[in-house]
């Protein structure tokens, strides 16, 4: 079980600023160099939340690549189309109330199954092979994206030929960047063409002045999309639940809150091995949760990647901040609320050979907890909460999107 | 009077400046040479195999070892004439993770002053004062976190995380986590009234070295995991169970099995 960690070394904005204006990008005729002052952008610090940050140094995060982002992520013209029955845009299925995820009660993606833009084979659009995971706090997370590590900052896929990935920048598979034009492209998600959505953008007058103030020039690429909406989701950072508050001594938990505190971190109900090892409520880790006894060689598991036997079954430990709002649970969806998740994880463990040893009460089926654990244990669930991120309006569909955000 | 002011600030300015310069150049003269540490995980006597159902402990349990993730800290390096050094410059605690082989080895910021040094000792986790809660924000080490319910304010985090399967009483493979960390006092009602500070010190045998200018030398440290469960306590994991952060009890026998767990593999001198 090989962790993929990088020990990457902390890029400082300012140093990645500097690189990036020595960057080969920067050396576009298009620039006019002399006027191209974007603002850096600083990810809030927040008391007990890593430093080191997951900042590719080619994209480093500026106050215009930013508000450009959040503009591309609302607008559902992004999908190549025009035509407002056929809009899909980044928030289609992100939604913010939802922290970021699609939730349970969109009308269309019925209990947060997510289909793609329909196409000739999928008149109703293709179903997406996994179910969403959060959306907040990339930034802090240096073990890959996806539920199986996928994207990671040790690949290097540009131009490999077996499988037919381009040379260009941002196909490379490291970061998000490679993420949004595989969710442009993918024919579970927006299913368009780099071509298409390119052209779509280009013929929004507004965006001309929008990518000349973050990127020095008024040329839409698909790169600087990528790049732009990538600066944006790293921007979508949640301090503030009442947990964390509680943490820097800000707000007080309720009795039943701090009991389910304590079960979650100990190991009567043993959540925090997994989930707890840092505030970012997750350790980024890939595990067997002991939800299976068999297993399809053919899904998206961590073993898809590793190849490592011990990582068959194995998922990524999503972080919990707003699990409240972020149901369905697991990778595929199997869950729909705290209590079916709490009775999993209390008694409805199976044995596998795979099964990661920090799920020590699978013998047991679970942790066995009473009700009255439960219900704490679902309260302090609940503190995780940010209803500051989910209400912000830094991260809310700019009015000018309004009608074309596919939502 | 101005002028006299004047090269007064001048004077003692040249003085500190000059003075300043002196112990710069006074600390390049002292002869040093610099250590890597390099940790090493055996069991009965051979590089330690994970994943395979193939070791038994001394109570007859039959383990796999699956991950070792633990802390070491203020490693010090003995003289004969009773002066040590600390090894402290960079940081005061290093962490081992079998996931991550790069951090089996430690090149030691400290420059370590030529001459012979009788004996290597280390901390085995992280003494309780130090051992603050939250003080790592960033992966692996944040990771190791020991929740403050169970280790108070000078118990944040795990001094080791194994894990591992048995084969228990019913013949089944069941995971245990042999994890070591800061203990809890409990009343009749199971109530934690105190805690337990359970990190202990180690010198390890066999560890006099020599150190000449500019050379580096390696040193392995070995942790021979089955002496966890062998002497002086027996540890059968069918009676302690799959878990022991809340046993202390079942810590107390680990760490008194731990002082004999570390050896030293080789002390050699390498080209860095």
């Amino acid at each position: 079980m090989k962790r993929f960690i990088t020990f990457g070394i902390a890029l400082p904005a300012f140093f990645a600023f500097v690189m990036w204006a020595c960057s080969s990008d920067n050396n576009n005729e298009n620039l006019t160099t002399d006027t191209f002052s974007p603002t850096p952008y600083q990810i809030p610090e927040a008391k007990y939340f890593p430093k080191n940050l997951n900042i590719p140094i080619d994209n480093p995060m500026t106050v215009e690549g930013v508000e450009l982002g959040r503009f591309l992520f609302y607008d559902g013209r992004l999908s190549g189309n025009t035509s407002k029955d056929l809009l899909m845009s980044c928030a289609t299925c992100h939604i913010q109330e939802n922290g970021f995820e699609v939730g349970m009660s969109h009308p269309k993606f019925i209990n947060g199954k997510t289909f793609g833009l329909p196409s000739e084979k999928f008149p109703e659009g293709q179903p997406t092979p996994n179910y969403m995971l959060p959306l907040v706090n990339a930034v802090y997370n240096h073990n890959g994206y996806f539920w199986n590590g996928f994207i990671h900052e040790s690949n290097d896929f540009r131009g490999n030929e077996e499988l037919n990935i381009p040379s260009e920048n941002d196909f490379h598979f490291k970061n998000i960047e490679s993420v949004v034009w595989m969710s442009i492209t993918s024919p579970h998600e927006m299913n368009s063409t780099i071509e298409k959505s390119v052209a779509a953008i280009d013929a929004i007058p507004m965006y001309k002045k929008k990518f000349k103030s973050a990127f020095g020039t008024e040329e839409v690429t698909y790169d600087r999309i990528s790049k732009a909406i990538a600066q944006y989701v790293r921007s979508i950072v949640s301090h503030n639940s009442k947990f964390h508050k509680y943490l820097r001594q800000e707000a007080e938990l309720t009795v039943q809150e701090k009991r389910g505190h304590d079960l979650f971190f100990s190991e009567d109900a043993d959540c925090f091995h997994c989930h707890g090892g840092s505030v970012l409520m997750t350790t980024n880790e890939y595990f067997n949760n002991a939800k299976d006894i068999t297993f399809d060689l053919e899904d998206r598991d961590r073993h898809s990647i590793s190849g490592d036997a011990m990582d068959i079954g194995a998922y990524r430990a999503p972080s919990l901040i707003n699990i409240e709002i972020t149901a369905p649970y697991m990778h595929d969806g199997r869950f729909k609320s705290l209590d079916e998740i709490i009775g999993f994880y209390s008694e409805g463990l199976v044995y596998s050979d795979y099964v990661h040893p920090l799920m020590k009460n699978v013998r047991q089926q679970g942790v066995q907890l009473n009700d009255e654990d439960k219900d704490a244990l679902k309260a302090f669930l609940l503190t995780l909460t940010d209803h500051e991120l989910i209400n912000n309006p830094q991260y809310s569909c700019p009015p000018e999107i309004k009608g074309w955000s596919g939502q | 009077m101005k002028s006299i002011n004047i090269i007064s600030i001048f004077f003692c300015v040249s003085i500190i400046v000059a003075s300043c310069g002196k112990n710069d150049d006074h600390e390049k003269d002292i002869p040093a040479g610099k250590l890597i540490l390099n940790f090493e995980h055996f069991a009965n006597g051979n590089e330690l195999a994970f994943d395979e159902m193939k070791y038994t402990n001394t109570a007859g349990n039959k383990y796999e070892i699956t991950e070792i993730q633990w802390f070491v800290s203020d490693v010090t390096l003995n003289k004969n004439n009773g002066s040590q050094q600390v090894l402290d410059g960079e940081k005061f605690a290093h962490y081992i993770d079998t996931n991550i082989p790069e951090t089996n080895r430690w090149m030691v910021a400290d420059e370590i002053p030529t001459g012979e040094y009788t004996s290597i000792s280390m901390t085995f986790g992280i003494k309780g004062e130090k051992n603050a809660p939250l003080m790592y924000t960033d992966p692996p080490e944040s990771d190791m976190l020991w929740p403050i319910n169970l280790g108070g304010d000078q118990g944040g985090y795990h001094y080791m995380k194994l894990n591992g399967f048995w084969m228990n009483k019913d013949n089944q493979r069941e995971p245990f986590n042999f994890h070591l960390g800061v203990g809890q006092e409990r009343d009749v009602d199971n109530n934690i009234t105190g805690f337990i500070q359970n990190w202990f010190e180690v010198d390890l045998p066999f560890s006099a070295f020599s150190i000449s200018a500019n050379e580096t030398k390696l040193v392995s440290i070995r942790m021979n995991v089955e002496k966890w469960w062998d002497q002086p306590n027996i540890y059968n994991h069918d009676d302690i169970g799959g878990k022991i952060m809340q046993n202390q009890r079942a810590m107390h026998m680990g760490i008194e099995n731990g002082k004999s767990v570390f050896s030293i593999g080789t002390i050699n001198s390498v080209k860095e």
